[in-house]
Protein backbone atom coordinates (compact mmCIF):
# COMPACT_ATOMS: atom_id res chain seq x y z
CA UNK A 1 0.00 0.00 0.00
CA UNK A 2 2.73 2.42 1.03
CA UNK A 3 4.48 1.97 -2.34
CA UNK A 4 1.21 2.78 -4.05
CA UNK A 5 0.85 6.01 -2.07
CA UNK A 6 4.48 6.87 -2.83
CA UNK A 7 4.07 6.45 -6.59
CA UNK A 8 0.80 8.39 -6.51
CA UNK A 9 2.52 11.20 -4.63
CA UNK A 10 5.45 11.25 -7.07
CA UNK A 11 3.13 11.33 -10.07
CA UNK A 12 1.03 14.21 -8.68
CA UNK A 13 4.12 16.11 -7.53
CA UNK A 14 5.52 15.81 -11.04
CA UNK A 15 2.28 17.17 -12.51
CA UNK A 16 2.46 20.08 -10.05
CA UNK A 17 6.04 20.95 -11.00
CA UNK A 18 5.05 20.85 -14.68
CA UNK A 19 2.33 23.37 -13.83
CA UNK A 20 -0.61 21.00 -14.59
CA UNK A 21 -1.79 21.06 -10.97
CA UNK A 22 -1.80 23.79 -8.27
CA UNK A 23 1.56 24.25 -6.57
CA UNK A 24 0.24 22.80 -3.29
CA UNK A 25 0.45 19.35 -4.90
CA UNK A 26 4.22 19.61 -4.76
CA UNK A 27 3.99 18.63 -1.10
CA UNK A 28 3.57 14.99 -0.23
CA UNK A 29 1.59 15.79 2.92
CA UNK A 30 -1.00 17.73 0.94
CA UNK A 31 -1.56 14.73 -1.30
CA UNK A 32 -1.89 12.53 1.81
CA UNK A 33 -4.47 14.90 3.24
CA UNK A 34 -6.41 15.02 -0.04
CA UNK A 35 -6.37 11.23 -0.23
CA UNK A 36 -7.94 11.18 3.23
CA UNK A 37 -10.49 13.81 2.16
CA UNK A 38 -11.55 11.51 -0.67
CA UNK A 39 -12.76 9.03 1.97
CA UNK A 40 -13.70 11.40 4.80
CA UNK A 41 -15.99 13.63 2.73
CA UNK A 42 -18.42 11.06 1.32
CA UNK A 43 -18.40 8.98 4.50
CA UNK A 44 -19.05 11.78 6.96
CA UNK A 45 -21.57 13.29 4.55
CA UNK A 46 -23.56 10.06 4.28
CA UNK A 47 -23.33 9.01 7.94
CA UNK A 48 -24.15 12.60 8.90
CA UNK A 49 -27.61 12.31 7.36
CA UNK A 50 -28.33 9.46 9.76
CA UNK A 51 -26.78 11.36 12.67
CA UNK A 52 -29.04 14.33 11.97
CA UNK A 53 -32.11 12.11 11.51
CA UNK A 54 -31.42 10.24 14.73
CA UNK A 55 -30.68 13.53 16.56
CA UNK A 56 -27.30 12.30 17.69
CA UNK A 57 -25.24 15.34 16.64
CA UNK A 58 -23.64 15.81 20.03
CA UNK A 59 -22.84 12.17 20.40
CA UNK A 60 -19.97 12.43 17.92
CA UNK A 61 -18.81 15.59 19.68
CA UNK A 62 -18.58 13.56 22.88
CA UNK A 63 -16.58 10.90 21.03
CA UNK A 64 -14.24 13.58 19.63
CA UNK A 65 -13.61 14.82 23.15
CA UNK A 66 -13.15 11.27 24.39
CA UNK A 67 -10.46 10.86 21.75
CA UNK A 68 -8.42 13.52 23.57
CA UNK A 69 -8.41 11.24 26.61
CA UNK A 70 -7.48 8.40 24.27
CA UNK A 71 -4.50 10.33 22.95
CA UNK A 72 -3.39 11.24 26.48
CA UNK A 73 -3.65 7.64 27.65
CA UNK A 74 -1.73 6.56 24.55
CA UNK A 75 1.08 8.97 25.30
CA UNK A 76 1.16 7.88 28.96
CA UNK A 77 1.36 4.23 27.90
CA UNK A 78 4.19 5.00 25.54
CA UNK A 79 2.30 4.61 22.26
CA UNK A 80 3.58 6.74 19.37
CA UNK A 81 2.18 10.19 20.08
CA UNK A 82 1.54 10.94 16.42
CA UNK A 83 -0.54 7.79 15.87
CA UNK A 84 -1.98 6.57 19.19
CA UNK A 85 -4.73 4.63 17.40
CA UNK A 86 -4.86 1.62 19.74
CA UNK A 87 -5.57 3.79 22.80
CA UNK A 88 -7.94 6.05 20.88
CA UNK A 89 -9.99 3.21 19.40
CA UNK A 90 -10.17 1.24 22.64
CA UNK A 91 -10.96 4.20 24.87
CA UNK A 92 -13.49 5.78 22.51
CA UNK A 93 -15.27 2.47 21.88
CA UNK A 94 -15.54 1.81 25.62
CA UNK A 95 -16.79 5.35 26.15
CA UNK A 96 -19.39 5.05 23.37
CA UNK A 97 -20.62 1.64 24.51
CA UNK A 98 -20.89 2.92 28.09
CA UNK A 99 -22.91 5.91 26.89
CA UNK A 100 -25.25 3.76 24.83
CA UNK A 101 -25.66 1.22 27.62
CA UNK A 102 -26.55 4.01 30.07
CA UNK A 103 -28.99 5.44 27.54
CA UNK A 104 -30.83 2.12 27.32
CA UNK A 105 -30.94 1.67 31.06
CA UNK A 106 -31.77 5.12 32.37
CA UNK A 107 -34.83 7.32 32.50
CA UNK A 108 -32.91 10.34 31.27
CA UNK A 109 -33.54 11.64 27.78
CA UNK A 110 -30.82 11.08 25.20
CA UNK A 111 -29.82 14.75 24.93
CA UNK A 112 -29.39 15.10 28.70
CA UNK A 113 -27.30 11.97 28.89
CA UNK A 114 -25.13 12.90 25.92
CA UNK A 115 -24.64 16.34 27.52
CA UNK A 116 -23.43 14.70 30.72
CA UNK A 117 -21.02 12.41 28.88
CA UNK A 118 -19.86 15.26 26.64
CA UNK A 119 -18.89 17.39 29.64
CA UNK A 120 -17.17 14.49 31.37
CA UNK A 121 -15.18 13.60 28.26
CA UNK A 122 -14.14 17.22 27.73
CA UNK A 123 -13.06 17.70 31.35
CA UNK A 124 -11.12 14.45 31.52
CA UNK A 125 -9.68 14.81 28.01
CA UNK A 126 -8.50 18.40 28.44
CA UNK A 127 -7.06 17.75 31.89
CA UNK A 128 -5.19 14.62 30.87
CA UNK A 129 -3.94 16.14 27.62
CA UNK A 130 -2.54 19.17 29.40
CA UNK A 131 -1.08 16.84 32.03
CA UNK A 132 0.88 14.91 29.40
CA UNK A 133 1.61 17.95 27.26
CA UNK A 134 4.97 18.37 29.01
CA UNK A 135 6.00 15.10 27.37
CA UNK A 136 5.12 16.03 23.81
CA UNK A 137 5.55 18.80 21.36
CA UNK A 138 2.55 21.16 21.70
CA UNK A 139 1.97 21.16 17.94
CA UNK A 140 0.77 17.60 18.38
CA UNK A 141 -1.88 18.85 20.77
CA UNK A 142 -3.03 21.49 18.33
CA UNK A 143 -3.21 18.84 15.64
CA UNK A 144 -5.35 16.62 17.86
CA UNK A 145 -7.70 19.46 18.71
CA UNK A 146 -8.05 21.23 15.37
CA UNK A 147 -6.58 18.92 12.77
CA UNK A 148 -3.50 19.35 10.67
CA UNK A 149 -2.61 18.30 7.16
CA UNK A 150 1.07 18.33 8.11
CA UNK A 151 0.88 15.26 10.28
CA UNK A 152 -1.04 12.88 7.99
CA UNK A 153 1.01 9.73 7.51
CA UNK A 154 0.62 6.57 5.44
CA UNK A 155 -0.60 4.82 8.60
CA UNK A 156 -3.40 7.39 8.92
CA UNK A 157 -4.46 6.71 5.34
CA UNK A 158 -4.40 2.96 5.93
CA UNK A 159 -6.53 3.28 9.07
CA UNK A 160 -8.98 5.52 7.26
CA UNK A 161 -9.33 3.16 4.29
CA UNK A 162 -9.87 0.19 6.58
CA UNK A 163 -12.52 2.07 8.57
CA UNK A 164 -14.18 3.26 5.34
CA UNK A 165 -14.49 -0.29 4.03
CA UNK A 166 -15.92 -1.40 7.37
CA UNK A 167 -18.44 1.44 7.55
CA UNK A 168 -19.64 0.96 3.96
CA UNK A 169 -19.84 -2.83 4.26
CA UNK A 170 -21.82 -2.72 7.52
CA UNK A 171 -23.59 0.64 7.41
CA UNK A 172 -24.78 0.42 3.79
CA UNK A 173 -26.91 -2.72 4.09
CA UNK A 174 -28.23 -1.61 7.49
CA UNK A 175 -29.13 1.94 6.40
CA UNK A 176 -32.85 1.24 5.86
CA UNK A 177 -33.24 -0.66 9.11
CA UNK A 178 -31.42 2.06 11.04
CA UNK A 179 -33.68 4.69 9.59
CA UNK A 180 -36.88 2.73 10.21
CA UNK A 181 -35.78 1.92 13.76
CA UNK A 182 -35.28 5.60 14.47
CA UNK A 183 -38.77 6.44 13.15
CA UNK A 184 -40.71 3.58 14.74
CA UNK A 185 -38.72 0.98 16.71
CA UNK A 186 -41.73 -1.26 17.15
CA UNK A 187 -42.42 -1.43 13.41
CA UNK A 188 -38.73 -2.01 12.66
CA UNK A 189 -38.64 -4.87 15.16
CA UNK A 190 -41.83 -6.35 13.66
CA UNK A 191 -40.08 -6.28 10.27
CA UNK A 192 -37.19 -8.28 11.67
CA UNK A 193 -34.72 -5.59 12.71
CA UNK A 194 -32.81 -6.11 15.95
CA UNK A 195 -33.30 -2.59 17.20
CA UNK A 196 -30.97 -2.58 20.20
CA UNK A 197 -28.16 -4.25 18.30
CA UNK A 198 -28.60 -1.74 15.48
CA UNK A 199 -28.22 1.10 17.95
CA UNK A 200 -24.93 -0.34 19.19
CA UNK A 201 -23.68 -0.90 15.63
CA UNK A 202 -24.47 2.70 14.72
CA UNK A 203 -22.70 4.00 17.79
CA UNK A 204 -19.63 1.92 16.86
CA UNK A 205 -19.75 3.24 13.29
CA UNK A 206 -19.76 6.86 14.47
CA UNK A 207 -16.97 6.12 16.92
CA UNK A 208 -14.52 4.47 14.52
CA UNK A 209 -15.29 7.08 11.89
CA UNK A 210 -14.67 9.93 14.34
CA UNK A 211 -11.35 8.45 15.45
CA UNK A 212 -10.21 7.79 11.88
CA UNK A 213 -10.98 11.37 10.80
CA UNK A 214 -9.36 12.98 13.82
CA UNK A 215 -6.00 13.72 12.21
CA UNK A 216 -7.46 15.90 9.47
CA UNK A 217 -10.36 17.59 11.19
CA UNK A 218 -9.44 17.51 14.84
CA UNK A 219 -11.24 16.38 17.99
CA UNK A 220 -13.07 19.64 18.50
CA UNK A 221 -14.48 19.91 14.99
CA UNK A 222 -15.03 16.37 13.69
CA UNK A 223 -18.66 16.51 14.82
CA UNK A 224 -19.17 19.62 12.69
CA UNK A 225 -18.46 17.71 9.49
CA UNK A 226 -21.02 15.07 10.45
CA UNK A 227 -23.56 17.75 11.20
CA UNK A 228 -23.14 20.78 8.93
CA UNK A 229 -23.19 19.15 5.45
CA UNK A 230 -26.26 17.09 6.39
CA UNK A 231 -27.97 20.14 7.89
CA UNK A 232 -27.09 22.22 4.80
CA UNK A 233 -28.50 19.53 2.49
CA UNK A 234 -31.63 19.12 4.57
CA UNK A 235 -32.42 22.81 4.17
CA UNK A 236 -33.20 22.40 0.48
CA UNK A 237 -33.98 18.72 -0.08
CA UNK A 238 -37.13 16.68 0.39
CA UNK A 239 -36.08 13.13 -0.55
CA UNK A 240 -33.65 10.69 1.01
CA UNK A 241 -31.61 10.24 -2.14
CA UNK A 242 -31.05 13.98 -2.54
CA UNK A 243 -30.36 14.34 1.17
CA UNK A 244 -27.60 11.72 1.21
CA UNK A 245 -25.92 12.64 -2.07
CA UNK A 246 -26.00 16.41 -1.52
CA UNK A 247 -24.62 15.97 1.99
CA UNK A 248 -21.83 13.76 0.61
CA UNK A 249 -21.02 16.33 -2.06
CA UNK A 250 -20.96 19.26 0.37
CA UNK A 251 -18.75 17.38 2.83
CA UNK A 252 -16.31 16.31 0.10
CA UNK A 253 -16.04 19.75 -1.50
CA UNK A 254 -15.57 21.28 1.97
CA UNK A 255 -12.72 18.88 2.76
CA UNK A 256 -10.90 19.57 -0.51
CA UNK A 257 -11.39 23.33 -0.30
CA UNK A 258 -10.47 23.42 3.39
CA UNK A 259 -7.20 21.63 2.71
CA UNK A 260 -6.21 23.44 -0.51
CA UNK A 261 -7.28 27.05 0.15
CA UNK A 262 -5.01 27.66 3.18
CA UNK A 263 -2.12 26.02 1.26
CA UNK A 264 -2.65 28.02 -1.92
CA UNK A 265 -3.00 31.33 -0.11
CA UNK A 266 -0.39 30.53 2.53
CA UNK A 267 -2.82 31.03 5.42
CA UNK A 268 -1.63 29.73 8.81
CA UNK A 269 -4.98 28.22 9.83
CA UNK A 270 -5.67 24.60 10.86
CA UNK A 271 -7.23 22.33 8.25
CA UNK A 272 -10.13 21.42 10.54
CA UNK A 273 -11.12 25.05 10.98
CA UNK A 274 -10.87 25.76 7.26
CA UNK A 275 -12.92 22.68 6.30
CA UNK A 276 -15.69 23.54 8.75
CA UNK A 277 -15.76 27.19 7.60
CA UNK A 278 -16.27 26.08 4.00
CA UNK A 279 -19.05 23.72 5.11
CA UNK A 280 -20.58 26.58 7.09
CA UNK A 281 -20.63 28.67 3.93
CA UNK A 282 -22.72 25.96 2.23
CA UNK A 283 -25.02 25.95 5.23
CA UNK A 284 -25.53 29.71 5.03
CA UNK A 285 -26.24 29.51 1.30
CA UNK A 286 -28.81 26.72 1.61
CA UNK A 287 -30.44 28.43 4.59
CA UNK A 288 -30.86 31.58 2.50
CA UNK A 289 -32.27 29.55 -0.40
CA UNK A 290 -34.75 27.90 1.96
CA UNK A 291 -35.71 31.28 3.40
CA UNK A 292 -36.17 33.04 0.10
CA UNK A 293 -37.64 30.35 -2.15
CA UNK A 294 -41.42 29.87 -1.98
CA UNK A 295 -40.83 26.15 -2.59
CA UNK A 296 -39.74 25.78 1.03
CA UNK A 297 -42.46 27.92 2.59
CA UNK A 298 -43.41 26.61 6.00
CA UNK A 299 -46.40 27.19 8.22
CA UNK A 300 -44.39 29.45 10.51
CA UNK A 301 -45.54 27.87 13.75
CA UNK B 1 -60.57 -6.39 -11.13
CA UNK B 2 -57.13 -4.77 -11.02
CA UNK B 3 -53.84 -6.61 -11.25
CA UNK B 4 -53.11 -6.12 -7.56
CA UNK B 5 -56.30 -7.88 -6.51
CA UNK B 6 -55.11 -10.89 -8.43
CA UNK B 7 -51.70 -10.51 -6.88
CA UNK B 8 -52.75 -11.52 -3.35
CA UNK B 9 -51.93 -15.19 -3.03
CA UNK B 10 -53.60 -17.86 -1.00
CA UNK B 11 -51.89 -18.33 2.32
CA UNK B 12 -52.49 -20.22 5.54
CA UNK B 13 -52.44 -18.04 8.61
CA UNK B 14 -51.52 -19.28 12.08
CA UNK B 15 -53.82 -20.08 14.98
CA UNK B 16 -53.04 -18.00 18.06
CA UNK B 17 -53.38 -18.94 21.71
CA UNK B 18 -52.71 -16.92 24.82
CA UNK B 19 -52.47 -18.76 28.13
CA UNK B 20 -52.13 -17.06 31.51
CA UNK B 21 -50.73 -14.02 29.72
CA UNK B 22 -49.62 -11.33 32.14
CA UNK B 23 -47.69 -8.12 31.62
CA UNK B 24 -46.34 -5.63 34.14
CA UNK B 25 -44.21 -2.63 33.29
CA UNK B 26 -42.55 -0.45 35.93
CA UNK B 27 -44.54 -2.16 38.69
CA UNK B 28 -47.83 -1.38 36.97
CA UNK B 29 -49.97 -4.26 35.88
CA UNK B 30 -50.95 -3.84 32.23
CA UNK B 31 -52.50 -7.22 31.48
CA UNK B 32 -53.67 -9.95 33.84
CA UNK B 33 -54.79 -13.49 33.31
CA UNK B 34 -55.50 -13.29 29.59
CA UNK B 35 -56.63 -16.61 28.14
CA UNK B 36 -58.13 -16.90 24.70
CA UNK B 37 -57.57 -18.43 21.30
CA UNK B 38 -57.95 -17.23 17.73
CA UNK B 39 -58.57 -19.75 14.98
CA UNK B 40 -56.40 -19.85 11.88
CA UNK B 41 -57.65 -17.50 9.18
CA UNK B 42 -60.05 -15.60 11.44
CA UNK B 43 -60.51 -11.85 11.67
CA UNK B 44 -60.40 -11.28 15.41
CA UNK B 45 -61.18 -7.86 16.84
CA UNK B 46 -59.92 -6.56 20.16
CA UNK B 47 -62.23 -3.98 21.66
CA UNK B 48 -62.11 -2.19 24.99
CA UNK B 49 -61.53 1.20 26.58
CA UNK B 50 -58.44 3.40 26.05
CA UNK B 51 -55.56 2.30 28.23
CA UNK B 52 -57.00 -1.19 28.50
CA UNK B 53 -53.88 -2.92 27.19
CA UNK B 54 -54.91 -3.70 23.60
CA UNK B 55 -51.75 -2.28 22.03
CA UNK B 56 -49.65 -4.04 24.67
CA UNK B 57 -51.38 -7.31 23.79
CA UNK B 58 -50.49 -6.84 20.11
CA UNK B 59 -46.89 -6.18 21.09
CA UNK B 60 -46.89 -9.36 23.19
CA UNK B 61 -47.94 -11.18 20.02
CA UNK B 62 -45.00 -9.53 18.24
CA UNK B 63 -42.68 -10.76 20.99
CA UNK B 64 -41.73 -7.22 21.96
CA UNK B 65 -42.91 -7.26 25.57
CA UNK B 66 -41.48 -8.94 28.70
CA UNK B 67 -44.70 -10.86 29.31
CA UNK B 68 -45.32 -13.91 31.45
CA UNK B 69 -47.44 -16.84 30.39
CA UNK B 70 -47.42 -18.27 26.90
CA UNK B 71 -48.26 -16.89 23.51
CA UNK B 72 -48.45 -19.58 20.87
CA UNK B 73 -48.36 -18.76 17.18
CA UNK B 74 -49.27 -22.09 15.69
CA UNK B 75 -48.38 -22.59 12.05
CA UNK B 76 -48.93 -26.37 12.18
CA UNK B 77 -51.72 -26.16 9.57
CA UNK B 78 -49.52 -24.20 7.18
CA UNK B 79 -47.37 -26.15 4.69
CA UNK B 80 -43.65 -25.46 5.12
CA UNK B 81 -43.26 -23.95 1.68
CA UNK B 82 -45.74 -21.13 2.37
CA UNK B 83 -44.11 -17.97 3.71
CA UNK B 84 -44.82 -17.05 7.35
CA UNK B 85 -44.88 -13.30 7.44
CA UNK B 86 -46.23 -11.03 10.17
CA UNK B 87 -47.48 -7.65 8.96
CA UNK B 88 -47.87 -4.93 11.57
CA UNK B 89 -49.70 -1.63 11.34
CA UNK B 90 -48.73 0.54 14.31
CA UNK B 91 -51.16 3.10 15.66
CA UNK B 92 -49.35 6.19 14.43
CA UNK B 93 -46.16 7.30 12.77
CA UNK B 94 -44.59 10.27 14.50
CA UNK B 95 -42.11 12.18 12.42
CA UNK B 96 -40.59 15.60 12.09
CA UNK B 97 -42.49 17.62 9.51
CA UNK B 98 -39.37 18.48 7.50
CA UNK B 99 -37.56 15.13 7.51
CA UNK B 100 -36.57 14.56 3.86
CA UNK B 101 -38.26 11.18 3.62
CA UNK B 102 -40.90 10.83 0.92
CA UNK B 103 -43.71 8.28 0.76
CA UNK B 104 -41.61 6.33 -1.76
CA UNK B 105 -38.60 6.50 0.58
CA UNK B 106 -40.68 5.19 3.45
CA UNK B 107 -41.83 2.21 1.39
CA UNK B 108 -38.18 1.59 0.48
CA UNK B 109 -36.84 1.64 4.03
CA UNK B 110 -39.68 -0.59 5.21
CA UNK B 111 -39.65 -3.09 2.34
CA UNK B 112 -36.11 -3.19 0.90
CA UNK B 113 -33.95 -5.20 3.24
CA UNK B 114 -30.37 -4.57 2.11
CA UNK B 115 -30.44 -1.96 -0.64
CA UNK B 116 -29.99 1.48 0.96
CA UNK B 117 -32.87 3.85 0.28
CA UNK B 118 -30.61 6.38 -1.48
CA UNK B 119 -29.98 3.81 -4.23
CA UNK B 120 -33.73 3.60 -4.88
CA UNK B 121 -35.86 0.48 -5.14
CA UNK B 122 -35.66 -2.54 -7.40
CA UNK B 123 -38.12 -2.37 -10.33
CA UNK B 124 -40.16 -5.34 -9.11
CA UNK B 125 -40.44 -3.88 -5.61
CA UNK B 126 -41.44 -0.51 -7.01
CA UNK B 127 -44.31 -2.07 -8.99
CA UNK B 128 -45.65 -3.83 -5.89
CA UNK B 129 -45.28 -0.72 -3.73
CA UNK B 130 -47.06 1.47 -6.30
CA UNK B 131 -49.96 -0.98 -6.61
CA UNK B 132 -50.46 -1.03 -2.86
CA UNK B 133 -50.14 2.72 -2.49
CA UNK B 134 -52.81 3.03 -5.17
CA UNK B 135 -55.06 0.64 -3.31
CA UNK B 136 -54.77 2.52 -0.02
CA UNK B 137 -55.45 5.79 -1.83
CA UNK B 138 -51.99 7.34 -1.94
CA UNK B 139 -51.87 8.26 -5.61
CA UNK B 140 -48.85 9.24 -7.69
CA UNK B 141 -49.21 12.90 -6.62
CA UNK B 142 -48.61 11.99 -2.96
CA UNK B 143 -45.63 9.71 -3.37
CA UNK B 144 -42.95 12.37 -3.68
CA UNK B 145 -44.25 14.26 -0.67
CA UNK B 146 -42.39 14.08 2.66
CA UNK B 147 -44.16 11.72 5.04
CA UNK B 148 -43.98 14.44 7.71
CA UNK B 149 -46.28 16.63 5.62
CA UNK B 150 -49.00 13.98 5.32
CA UNK B 151 -52.17 14.13 7.38
CA UNK B 152 -52.86 11.56 10.10
CA UNK B 153 -55.15 9.59 7.82
CA UNK B 154 -52.65 9.57 4.97
CA UNK B 155 -49.97 8.24 7.31
CA UNK B 156 -52.31 5.46 8.39
CA UNK B 157 -52.82 4.52 4.75
CA UNK B 158 -49.04 4.44 4.30
CA UNK B 159 -48.55 2.29 7.40
CA UNK B 160 -51.17 -0.11 6.05
CA UNK B 161 -49.48 -0.33 2.66
CA UNK B 162 -46.10 -1.31 4.14
CA UNK B 163 -47.70 -4.06 6.23
CA UNK B 164 -48.92 -5.73 3.02
CA UNK B 165 -45.36 -6.19 1.69
CA UNK B 166 -44.52 -9.00 1.64
CA UNK B 167 -48.05 -10.38 1.79
CA UNK B 168 -48.65 -11.31 5.45
CA UNK B 169 -49.96 -14.58 6.80
CA UNK B 170 -50.59 -12.88 10.15
CA UNK B 171 -51.72 -9.26 10.14
CA UNK B 172 -51.72 -7.22 13.36
CA UNK B 173 -53.64 -3.95 13.09
CA UNK B 174 -53.55 -1.31 15.81
CA UNK B 175 -56.51 1.02 15.21
CA UNK B 176 -55.71 1.35 11.51
CA UNK B 177 -58.85 3.37 10.77
CA UNK B 178 -58.86 5.88 13.63
CA UNK B 179 -57.97 8.95 11.53
CA UNK B 180 -59.41 7.87 8.20
CA UNK B 181 -62.22 9.45 6.25
CA UNK B 182 -65.05 7.15 5.16
CA UNK B 183 -63.58 6.49 1.74
CA UNK B 184 -60.24 5.57 3.24
CA UNK B 185 -61.84 3.32 5.83
CA UNK B 186 -63.73 1.54 3.04
CA UNK B 187 -60.54 1.00 1.03
CA UNK B 188 -58.74 -0.52 4.01
CA UNK B 189 -61.73 -2.64 5.04
CA UNK B 190 -61.79 -4.07 1.51
CA UNK B 191 -58.10 -4.92 1.82
CA UNK B 192 -58.61 -6.49 5.25
CA UNK B 193 -61.50 -8.56 3.91
CA UNK B 194 -59.48 -9.64 0.90
CA UNK B 195 -56.51 -10.67 3.04
CA UNK B 196 -58.87 -12.64 5.20
CA UNK B 197 -60.39 -14.37 2.19
CA UNK B 198 -56.88 -15.51 1.17
CA UNK B 199 -56.33 -17.16 4.56
CA UNK B 200 -54.50 -14.51 6.57
CA UNK B 201 -55.16 -14.48 10.31
CA UNK B 202 -55.97 -10.93 11.38
CA UNK B 203 -55.93 -9.40 14.85
CA UNK B 204 -57.46 -5.97 14.74
CA UNK B 205 -57.67 -3.42 17.56
CA UNK B 206 -60.81 -1.47 16.73
CA UNK B 207 -63.26 1.04 18.15
CA UNK B 208 -65.73 1.22 15.26
CA UNK B 209 -68.26 -1.38 16.41
CA UNK B 210 -70.33 -1.24 13.22
CA UNK B 211 -67.25 -2.15 11.19
CA UNK B 212 -66.37 -4.86 13.69
CA UNK B 213 -69.80 -6.39 13.16
CA UNK B 214 -69.28 -6.23 9.42
CA UNK B 215 -65.84 -7.80 9.16
CA UNK B 216 -64.94 -9.72 12.32
CA UNK B 217 -65.36 -13.45 12.84
CA UNK B 218 -64.76 -13.21 16.59
CA UNK B 219 -64.23 -10.52 19.20
CA UNK B 220 -62.50 -10.14 22.56
CA UNK B 221 -63.16 -7.30 24.95
CA UNK B 222 -60.13 -6.36 27.00
CA UNK B 223 -59.70 -3.95 29.84
CA UNK B 224 -56.56 -5.11 31.64
CA UNK B 225 -58.39 -8.44 31.93
CA UNK B 226 -60.31 -10.42 29.39
CA UNK B 227 -63.91 -9.34 29.88
CA UNK B 228 -65.45 -11.44 27.13
CA UNK B 229 -64.44 -13.46 24.11
CA UNK B 230 -66.43 -15.30 21.47
CA UNK B 231 -68.53 -14.68 18.40
CA UNK B 232 -69.28 -11.12 17.35
CA UNK B 233 -72.94 -11.24 18.36
CA UNK B 234 -72.30 -12.95 21.69
CA UNK B 235 -69.73 -10.43 22.79
CA UNK B 236 -71.13 -7.20 21.39
CA UNK B 237 -74.76 -7.92 22.31
CA UNK B 238 -74.04 -8.92 25.87
CA UNK B 239 -71.38 -6.48 26.92
CA UNK B 240 -72.38 -3.33 28.77
CA UNK B 241 -71.62 -0.64 26.17
CA UNK B 242 -70.56 1.70 28.97
CA UNK B 243 -67.47 -0.41 29.55
CA UNK B 244 -66.09 0.60 26.19
CA UNK B 245 -66.30 4.27 27.08
CA UNK B 246 -65.38 4.33 30.75
CA UNK B 247 -61.90 4.97 32.13
CA UNK B 248 -60.09 1.71 32.71
CA UNK B 249 -60.17 1.51 36.48
CA UNK B 250 -63.96 2.01 36.54
CA UNK B 251 -64.66 -0.58 33.90
CA UNK B 252 -62.53 -3.21 35.60
CA UNK B 253 -64.30 -2.64 38.89
CA UNK B 254 -67.66 -2.71 37.18
CA UNK B 255 -67.04 -6.23 36.04
CA UNK B 256 -65.20 -7.59 39.05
Amino acid sequence: MDNLYESLRQWLQQLATQGDLPLSFQYGFVINALLCALFIGPLLGAVGTMVVTKKMAFFSQAIGNAAMTGVAIGVLLGESYTEPYVSMFIFCLLFALALNFTKHNSNLSADTLIGVFLSISLAVGASLLLFVSAKVNTHILEAVLFGSVLTVSDTDINVLILVSILVVAIGGPLFNQLLLASLNPSLAAARGARVKLLEYIFVIIITVLTVACLKIIGAVLVEALLLIPAAAARNVISSMRGFVFLSMAIATVSCFAGILIPMEFDLPIPSGGAIVMVAALFFIITTLIALLSPRFQRAGL
Amino acid sequence: MSASENALKTTVGPALKMQQLELSLANTSILQDINFAIKAGEVHCLVGPNGGGKTSLLRCLLGQMPHRGTVTIDYSQSPDELPRVTGYVPQQLHMEKTLPLTVNDFMAIACESLRPVFFGRSKARKVICDELLDRVGLGANKRRRPVGSLSGGERQRLLFAQAMIPQPSLLLLDEPLSSLDQGGARQLIDLIAECSSRGTTIVWVAHELSLVREVADSVSCISRRLLATGSVDDVLNNIDPDILYRPVSDSVEAVL
